[in-house]
């Protein structure tokens, strides 16, 4: 079982947030970049590590290690509980009702294609449409799109307005009696905003129609509830989660994941294998071929525990402040042009500075010790539906600060001074 | 074979430069020069799909063209650094013979130490070099420059 001893639980807030003590279980936070303070505003991409996390992964390789589910030794079985008791605390994190309803998988992008490649294939079939919104990533297009070229679904998108709010009427419209699925994202990356999930989810209910949720981004920045939701699927990745690359989950509700065929052939989703015939396993396991990334997993329940003991409602209620206190700051400069201002949205800020190419800001920002992205941000449709090449994103995390946007204002000050 | 010295006085140009510069001042650098060829006109005709370069997070346009013998480049960015980075890059090696612009090394371009600035900055100018070498090749663009410069 995890071992949560380490994890530190006097970050729990009945004396506030504690943003400067959480930052010092971040390592990296500590460094410098061009001589000035890392201030890492690309959490959205990836987040970072805390040590909990570093030192589960490094404590597993120095004293556990072995392969999981086969063993018959010691270590095989004590590595396999505490692999096993990581899908317990991915369930308990999303509320899942069992923790067989959690594939590991690597991530995000591995769980919505097998979903299309197995669900997909199996309960989908020409002239079936398939609702996505306006502003999913390209994770969450392209594998329906290869899924329409293979077996002739329709792609239907549900079209958002200028803030970057879901047209929910619109959405309503789609779910016409050849629509067959929905899988839209929770939580924007580009422009933060937070989809009203419940509401996608019981229009496309009603006409019993089954949802995937992109959880990727909303998982991070607040409690989520998948029973509560009663989303169908819901996937996210660790890496944003401030665990390790290469771990992600997809949860599926029992009765779908029993009606899914396998999604990769190999080691470990097998019950009995004779030349002539195979039998599957179980879910989860008929959807996990071959060896796990076990020492990922490790770190992911690390992750997770260290999230839960500052709790999703502390860390989204810090970062409801920053996104207002960011959206001020931004919003007093008359050269910015911010994309995403839904009411409802997490600490992404997604912008252009007038005059000034994309590229150049976030080299700017970058010489001042700030890291963004720039570009498309895995998101073309949306990027041409907002009428732009590409933007600055600066997305926030737990660790942030106020006094870290103050940087980054001075910086875009400077910036207009350089590059005009 | 090795490229007369005289041929890369703009590239050594460059060189010293940067090198006498901090990292800091290394970046204002480039912004001006990127500043300065933003003043030049660049035929708008040829920032085209026709003329782009692939793969860049911001657009980079290079004309080319053969004159006396030597290759010519001209380059364009709708950014600010990367305008400077391509003026420096068609300004190191323009005015080479084929064998010379083929025996351009990526030790140059590191030569130029703009890696510290970000490697990402490096390993474009690397792309820069290549595509530039590739436009050499082409029969088809002599006309560019010469049409550019009408």
């Amino acid at each position: 079982m995890n071992d949560i001893s380490r994890t530190p639980k006097h970050h729990n807030l009945e004396a506030g947030f504690e943003v400067e003590r959480i930052r010092q279980d971040f390592p990296i936070l500590g460094r410098e970049v061009h001589g000035k303070p890392l201030v890492y505003f690309d959490s959205g991409a990836s987040a970072q590590k805390p040590r909990v996390v570093i030192d589960a992964m490094v404590e597993v390789m120095e004293d556990q290690y072995t392969n999981v589910h086969r063993g018959a030794h010691y270590l095989s079985q004590t590595l396999t509980d505490r692999y096993e008791g990581v899908r317990e605390t991915i369930a308990k994190f999303i509320n899942a009702g069992s923790e067989s309803e959690i594939v590991i998988t690597r991530n995000t992008t591995e769980a919505i294609n097998l979903v299309a490649a197995t669900y997909g294939r199996t309960f989908l079939s020409k002239g079936d449409g398939v609702v996505i919104s306006a502003m999913e990533h390209h994770a969450n297009i392209v594998p329906w799109q290869m899924l329409r070229d293979e077996i002739g679904i329709e792609l239907k998108v549900a079209p958002i307005d200028d803030r970057g709010v879901l047209d929910l009427d619109a959405y309503a419209d789609l779910l016409d009696q050849n629509t067959k699925f929905v899988s839209m994202t929770h939580c924007s990356n580009v422009l933060g905003t937070i989809v009203p999930a419940k509401d996608i989810v019981g229009l496309a209910h009603d006409r019993g129609i089954p949802v995937l949720l992109d959880g990727s981004q909303a998982i991070v920045h607040g409690a989520v509830d998948v029973q509560d939701l009663d989303a169908d699927f819901y996937v996210f990745t660790g890496h944003k989660l401030y665990g390790p690359t290469a771990i992600g989950a997809l949860y599926g509700k029992a009765d779908l994941l029993a009606q899914m065929p396998p999604y990769q052939g190999g080691g470990d989703m097998i019950a009995k294998v004779t030349y002539e015939k195979t039998t599957y396993a179980e879910p989860p396991y008929r959807f996990e071929a071959g060896t796990p990334p076990i020492i990922e997993a490790i770190g992911l329940g690390a992750a997770i525990d260290y999230v839960s003991a500052i709790g999703m409602d502390a860390i989204q209620t810090h970062e409801s402040a920053l996104l207002a206190y960011g959206t001020e700051r931004l919003g007093e400069m008359p050269d910015i042009k911010l994309f995403g201002t839904a009411p409802h949205k997490a600490a992404i800020f997604s912008f252009i500075q007038e005059g000034i190419h994309p590229f150049d800001t976030a080299a700017a920002l970058d010489r001042a010790g700030i890291a963004t992205r720039v570009g498309q941000h895995c998101a073309e449709p949306l990027m041409a539906r907002l009428g732009v090449d590409g933007t600055v994103r600066a997305s926030l995390a737990m660790y942030n600060t106020t006094a870290e946007i103050d940087v980054m204002i001075a910086a875009l000050e400077r910036a207009r001074t350089l590059f005009r | 074979m090795s490229i007369p010295a005289e041929k890369l006085a703009q590239y050594d140009e460059y060189v010293e430069a940067l090198d006498l510069l901090d990292e800091e001042s290394r970046f204002e650098y480039i912004i001006d020069i990127g500043k300065r060829a933003a003043k030049t006109p660049f035929p708008e005709d040829c920032m085209d799909d026709a003329h782009l370069m692939h793969g860049c997070m911001s657009k980079v346009w290079i004309i080319h063209g053969l004159v006396d013998g030597t290759h010519q480049f001209r380059g364009q960015s709708d950014a600010i650094i990367v305008k400077g980075l391509v003026s420096m890059m068609v300004g190191s090696f323009s005015g080479l013979s084929s064998d010379e612009l083929a025996d351009v090394t990526l030790d140059q371009i590191r030569g130029l130490n703009l890696g510290a600035l970000t490697m990402q900055r490096q390993v474009g100018m690397m792309a820069m070099l290549k595509h530039m070498q590739k436009l050499s090749k082409r029969t088809d663009s002599a006309a560019d420059i010469s049409a550019a410069a009408e």
